[in-house]
């Protein structure tokens, strides 16, 4: 028999059904956005002005072919991934996951900057990879087999310092697909230079499969050895949503906006694994099963609404050509369905009530609590800072989508890239549209999307969840029922479908009380006019000015600088003056350039070994032989 | 009888270690094939086998006639000076390969143990004509000098295989020759058209071709 071949190729758990349900939900909708996407411009709104980048290199049909050819390699090499019970077929797919999502970075080849961004993305992944591999190949001596049933087996008797090694190796390896400070660097360009599609599927999905290896290693096949694991996973998902969203906040392009607030929801998903992790080493399975319910369940939901909002930013920037939210303006009323999809995806992703961003948040605050209630001591103060650092994120979430969606779709249109802006073609919407009946689909119906998951926490942590129950119509939730006593809390209570109710109760009174007591009637103004006339965009809020106030407050992390120049005429006469405020990329100037430089210093000095001379590169061979038998002699 | 061959091997290698000329160099590589010829035909003599009989034959026509006149020619050719261009003089050189020889002793000790006088000097003389031919390639400056410096490591390895096991399977024994003999041919070729380019065959001045 062919014994290197694995005995069991594919196990289809609820863990890699889970995540075979998300690939299709994102990549079905995105296909069917990108027969939109491809179509070429018949109308003649870019007449007369120069048109943008985009639409001049029309892709040829020989391209389409190849872009479709790509994308269905792409959904199914992530299948692979998350199906496959073989690390060394695992390391294969995750290596054509990444090569093909390179292809796909650089698709539009005309773009000197998909060229650099593509080159970042494949330079970190294959960092990623590296590390990956030094992992397995340690998992490999030890267990002899790369099945994973070999390797679990293996895990319970493998000493804890191995162990330890193994889950930092791991942590490198999956953080730096997943987008984890200090490793995010790609993302923001990555996500911008690939077409909208494959910015949603890569940023709702891919990034995903990175989380799917932390649970199925870490949680499932390596078990939580120690609590610091927990903890560090813990602290750097904090500080990834905070660094993910402060960036998100600081952003104009729309794209990369959307990227780095991909680093902050990574950051949110984090949280709910770490304190998994974290919860089973502190013996409370059934807290840390549902610590990764909400993990799971955010990580869903963060496929559903990114992928949405990408596909909306796709659709701005098909319908007008820029990506820069400055130049942007009243889409509104050019395209009210896109606007409306974005409203539902911004209200998603700032966790609005009682739409699916709410519940999983919410989820991931309860068990903070929970756990914070069942623990002492240092561990109930770190789950309390932990917790709070959560609502901070959601609170500039928020903010950030506040001014995503009111500078792109508010206001006056601030260029002639938004005057001349038109809905885009059908298919396009459809996407969009399937994915925001998901958003609310996901919200209302949560009791059973808990429920589901519940199934897959329970094969990762290897928990009887047979004890806790949930219930969809009974308007309370409780998942501490038949709790063993230790674990016996607090009760939590959610019901969307409520929530609904009562907001649409609230805003229906509210706007019958108003149509009965409003008084005289109301003036049409221009948008935002404030009773002046004639302003124009000019006069407008921008983008930048609406994140001045966090700049300032986050300004030891940021370092904001600005840039001023005058062009006088003579002293007395200043004819222009330019002035550009910009923030210090932290990671990159203490990380990432230091260590570029060190690279290429070191390899300066290796180049002197290499002068070019024959005779010095036989020399080389010929002393090691020496050296060789010197050594033999010695020993 | 083997002793005597071994210590021409020996003193050929010292000859090719001290030499200045590129046709001395030749010359006693010649030499040293002559032994290598010597060597197979007493082996073949002694086991009766056919194909060690065309081994050595292979060995006399390619090593002894075909290969040495063709390096006479392509020096007649190139008109260059037959300078090897030393970057270690005589007397050194002949310092170091008294070293070499002492660590090639060393290293067979230690391979096979001192029970085994005759199979470590047989192994230390091998070794030590691969170690010598590597010499000649670093410290020697023409292309002809590195070519014949790849004979000699080969002639090292040959002897290696001859005397240790009877040398080794024919069709290996076949595959190396023809090896050999299209590489000379194909360096005689380079170094005729480097020294047309360049007008020397100074490989140290090729440095400057690195990018």
């Amino acid at each position: 028999m062919l014994d290197f071949l694995p005995k069991q190729l594919f196990l289809f758990d609820p863990l890699s059904l889970f995540f075979i349900f998300v690939i299709f939900i994102v990549s079905l909708p995105s296909a069917i956005y990108s027969l939109g996407y491809f179509t070429p411009k018949a109308n003649p709104c870019f007449a007369g002005r120069q048109a943008p980048a985009a639409e001049k290199n029309e892709y040829s049909s020989a391209k389409i072919t190849l872009f479709w050819f790509l994308l269905v390699l792409f959904v199914l090499s992530m299948c692979v991934v998350v199906t496959v019970g073989n690390v060394l077929v695992f390391l294969v797919a995750w290596e054509i996951m990444s090569l093909v999502s390179y292809f796909l970075v650089v698709f539009d080849t005309t773009h000197e900057k998909s060229i650099q961004a593509g080159t970042i993305y494949i330079i970190m992944t294959h960092i990623g990879t590296a590390f990956l591999v030094a992992a397995f190949l340690i998992l490999h001596k030890y267990a002899h087999s790369f099945d994973f049933a070999a390797i679990k087996n293996v895990c319970l008797i493998m000493p804890g310092p191995t162990k330890d090694i193994v889950f930092l190796l791991l942590l490198v390896g999956f953080g730096t697909k997943a987008g984890i400070v200090p490793l995010h660097v790609w993302l923001p360009y990555a996500h911008p230079q690939a077409p909208s599609q494959i910015s949603s599927i890569m940023s709702g999905v891919m990034i995903k499969t990175a989380i799917y290896g932390i649970i199925r290693f870490v949680i499932f096949l390596l078990g939580v050895n120690s609590s610091w694991w927990g903890v560090l996973v813990l602290i750097l998902a904090v500080i990834t949503c905070l660094v993910g969203v402060i960036y998100a906040l600081m952003e104009r392009d729309i794209k990369r906006l959307l990227a780095y607030s991909s680093v902050e929801n990574m950051g949110i998903i984090l949280l709910g694994v770490g304190l998994a992790m974290l919860l089973v080493n502190m013996k409370m399975p059934y807290l840390a099963a549902f610590a990764l319910i909400a993990g799971l369940y955010h990580l869903v939901n963060h496929a559903i609404f990114k992928g949405l909002l990408f596909l909306c930013a796709g659709s701005v920037y098909k319908a007008t050509g820029t990506r820069d939210i400055e130049k942007l303006g009243g889409l509104i009323k050019k395209m009210p369905q896109t606007a409306f999809y974005f409203l539902i995806g911004s209200m998603a992703i700032s966790a609005l009530p009682p739409l699916n961003g709410f519940v999983s948040e919410w989820l991931t605050l309860q068990v903070f609590f929970l756990g914070a209630l069942n623990s002492a001591g240092g561990a109930r103060l770190f789950l309390g800072i932990c917790a709070s650092m959560l609502a901070l994120t959601s609170g500039l979430a928020a903010a950030c989508f506040v001014k995503a969606f009111g500078v792109v779709f508010l206001g006056l249109p601030r260029s002639n890239y938004a005057q001349s802006a038109k809905e885009v073609p059908l298919s396009m919407n459809f996407g969009m549209f399937f994915l925001s009946i998901l958003v609310i689909v996901f919200g209302i119906a949560a009791g059973l999307v808990i429920k589901l998951l519940a199934k897959v926490a329970a094969v990762a942590m290897n928990v009887d969840i047979s004890t806790m129950r949930f219930s969809l119509y009974n308007p309370t939730l409780t998942a501490q029922v038949g709790l063993p006593a230790k674990e016996l809390g607090k009760s939590i209570y959610l019901s969307t479908p409520m929530i609904a109710l009562v907001l649409i109760v609230m805003g229906l009174a509210g706007f019958v009380v108003y149509r009965l007591f409003a008084k005289g009637k109301p003036v049409s103004y221009q948008t935002w006019d404030c009773g002046y006339y004639k302003l124009d965009s000019r006069n407008e809020y921008t983008g930048t000015a609406f994140s001045k106030p966090f700049r300032i407050a986050f300004s030891f992390f940021l370092q904001p600088y600005r840039k001023t120049q005058k062009v006088r005429e003579s002293f007395y006469q200043v004819k222009s003056f330019a002035y550009e405020t910009h923030t210090t990329l932290v990671f990159k100037k203490y990380i990432y350039v230091p260590l570029i430089a060190l690279v290429l210093k070191s390899a300066k000095f290796m180049r002197r070994m290499q002068p070019g001379s024959i005779h010095l590169y036989l020399a080389y061979i010929f002393s090691t032989l020496l050296l060789l038998i010197i050594f033999m002699h010695k020993f | 009888m083997q002793a005597v061959i071994l210590f021409t091997v020996l003193v050929s290698t010292y000859l090719m270690v001290i030499a200045k000329r590129t046709p001395a160099l030749i010359r006693s590589f010649r030499y040293q094939s002559f032994c290598l010829f010597l060597v197979t035909l007493i082996i073949a003599l002694r086991e009766h086998q056919l194909d060690l009989y065309v081994v050595a034959g292979l060995l006399f026509i390619l090593k002894i006639v075909f290969i040495p006149q063709l390096l006479y020619r392509t020096i007649k050719k190139i008109k260059a000076s037959e300078d090897l261009g030393l970057f270690i003089n005589p007397q050194l050189s002949l310092i170091w390969a008294l070293g070499f020889t002492y660590l090639s002793w060393v290293f067979s000790t230690h391979l096979i143990g001192q029970t085994d006088a005759v199979r470590v000097i047989l192994l230390a003389v091998a070794f030590f004509v691969v170690l010598a031919g590597i010499f000649l390639m670093i410290f020697r400056m023409t292309a002809l000098a590195q070519i014949i410096g790849l004979l000699v490591m080969e002639n090292g390895i040959f002897l290696l295989a001859a005397m240790v096991s009877g040398g080794m399977p024919f069709f290996v024994e076949i595959a190396v020759f023809f090896d050999v003999f299209v590489s000379v041919l194909i360096m005689g070729f380079f170094v005729y058209r480097i020294n047309k380019f360049f007008t020397h065959i100074d490989v140290n001045k090729l440095s400057r071709l690195k990018g």
